[in-house]
């Protein structure tokens, strides 16, 4: 656990010291974890989504730590092409899977995917109408995310361009609505399956699965981890694949690059086993951030085992 | 803008369907300006407050609903998490604890549960929380009642 604690505190030291270069001499582990300050001030630099980077901007941060990360950094080089950074303001899962999903479609043009997800979003509108939430509170995110799948479907007047997808994503009047959009979607799921849920919420934080919905999925800015993962990717149906960087290593010595995919509940293994998730973020305590596989590379060959 | 103009309106027309189904708000928007609003409110029953009705002011932001409305007692009140000159109300949903998933009226309904269990480990009001905290239930009951006498109730005669 303790180890756990000083993993976290390097790495968030490592990411505030690189993200606010003026601010380097304040990069004490009690600033660094000074999370409301830092998220407040540092995040309004850093877009909600940024650039596509190549992996050597990753390697720059931790020029002078720990060896095990660089290490890692390494292996990721050789199966990931690029990262693409969101803003650490607490919402960066919901808004790494926003871009990394809405991307996927801008570039297969994949209308039976654009099919069968609108089935499910219509499933999630039927789920909190159930739960008896109010329909003018959820519907206008509902609206907006299946207007943004419409756009980008091509062959419309309404087709987007990749640019402006990357300025929608940054535009908070649609960007902060799709990641309130995937709030509730995650908060119908886990109030439905609340049984599903409960021991893993009892064993987060202690709290009823109503009080977590409420304090700590359905604001905005509260940060996920891996019950909201499951929620989202259930519900709607998407797997996701999640590359840990961190400072946990094997005693054999050997250092490798684990990887967890959140593959949705009734998801056929046999065809989907062979192809990797498209959706895959890169989380380090406390962020997720985008990434985007070499076209060649047969990742799950090579780490997670 | 936009955004938030259609979520009121909405909101708006809800209120006038449901005003019959909770008696104890009566929530109005101001007839220029969509972004404000008022509510009266009835004090809980069982509470100090019972028999008072309170006046609430909304001051709505522009980026709702993805930011919670400002709201602050205008009638005066005693209540550990009810700052007594301003009126300024601690309420985790207020603030951090905000969602969309909330309205201006279910905003009033907390308010009022809020009225019934006060926090007085959070106080705004410190000589409220102070009388809760130090087990002087007797103490605090007269003091909000009198209060609720004196500003929440319709004058006699």
């Amino acid at each position: 656990m303790q180890n756990q604690n000083q993993d976290e505190a390097e790495v968030a030291a490592s990411i505030s010291a690189i993200k606010g270069e003026e601010w380097g001499n304040c990069s004490s582990l009690e600033d660094a974890l000074d999370q409301p300050s830092f998220q407040e001030d540092e995040s309004a630099k850093v877009p909600y989504v940024g650039d596509k980077e190549p992996l050597s901007s990753l390697a720059a941060e931790y020029q002078s730590g720990s060896p095990i990360l660089l290490e890692k950094i390494k292996i990721l080089d050789s199966q990931y092409i690029a990262i693409r950074r969101t803003r650490g303001d607490g919402n960066c899962f919901f808004r790494s899977f926003m871009f990394s999903y809405l991307e996927h479609i801008l570039e297969s043009q994949d209308r039976a995917e654009v099919d069968r997800i609108k089935v499910n979003v219509e499933k999630c509108r039927k789920t909190l109408q159930n739960l008896g939430y109010t329909d003018f509170t959820f519907e206008d995110f509902f609206a907006l995310f299946l207007e943004q799948l419409d756009d980008i479907l091509q062959g419309t007047e309404e087709s987007i361009s990749y640019d402006e997808l990357v300025n929608r994503s940054r535009d908070q009047s649609v960007s902060d609505y799709i990641v309130m959009f995937f709030r509730f979607v995650t908060a119908g799921d886990i109030r439905t399956r609340a049984d599903f849920f409960e021991p893993f919420i009892t064993g987060l934080s202690n709290t009823t699965v109503d009080q977590f919905c409420k304090s700590s999925v359905e604001p905005m800015g509260e940060e996920s981890d891996h019950i909201h993962i499951t929620a989202l990717s259930d519900a709607l149906g998407v797997a996701i694949r999640v590359v840990y960087l961190d400072r946990s290593s094997c005693d054999s010595g050997g250092v490798t690059v684990n990887h967890h995919d959140f593959v949705p509940v009734g998801t056929t293994n046999e065809k989907d086993e062979a192809s990797a998730p498209f959706i895959t973020l890169l989380y380090r305590p406390g962020h997720y951030d985008i990434l985007y596989p070499k076209p060649s590379s047969k990742v799950s060959d090579n780490v997670g085992k | 803008m936009q955004a938030s103009r259609a979520r009121l309106f909405k909101e708006y027309k809800e209120v006038q369907r449901e005003k019959v189904a909770d008696p104890d708000i009566q929530l109005v928007c101001d007839d220029t300006n969509i972004f404000k609003w008022t509510a009266l409110i009835k004090g809980p029953s069982e509470t100090p407050y019972e028999g008072g009705v309170f006046q609430l002011a909304f001051a709505v932001p522009e980026p709702y609903p993805l930011q919670p409305p400002q709201v602050r007692f205008l009638t005066k009140i005693f209540h550990p998490n009810v700052h007594f000159k301003t009126g300024e109300i601690c309420l985790d949903i207020l603030k951090n604890a905000w969602s969309p998933a909330w309205t201006l009226q279910s905003v009033c309904r907390a308010i009022i549960a809020l009225m019934a269990h006060p926090e007085p480990d959070s106080p705004l009001n410190c000589d409220s929380g102070n009388l809760l905290r130090s087990g002087d239930v007797r103490g605090f009951n007269s003091m909000a009642r009198m209060y609720t006498r004196l500003a929440a109730m319709p004058k006699k005669g």
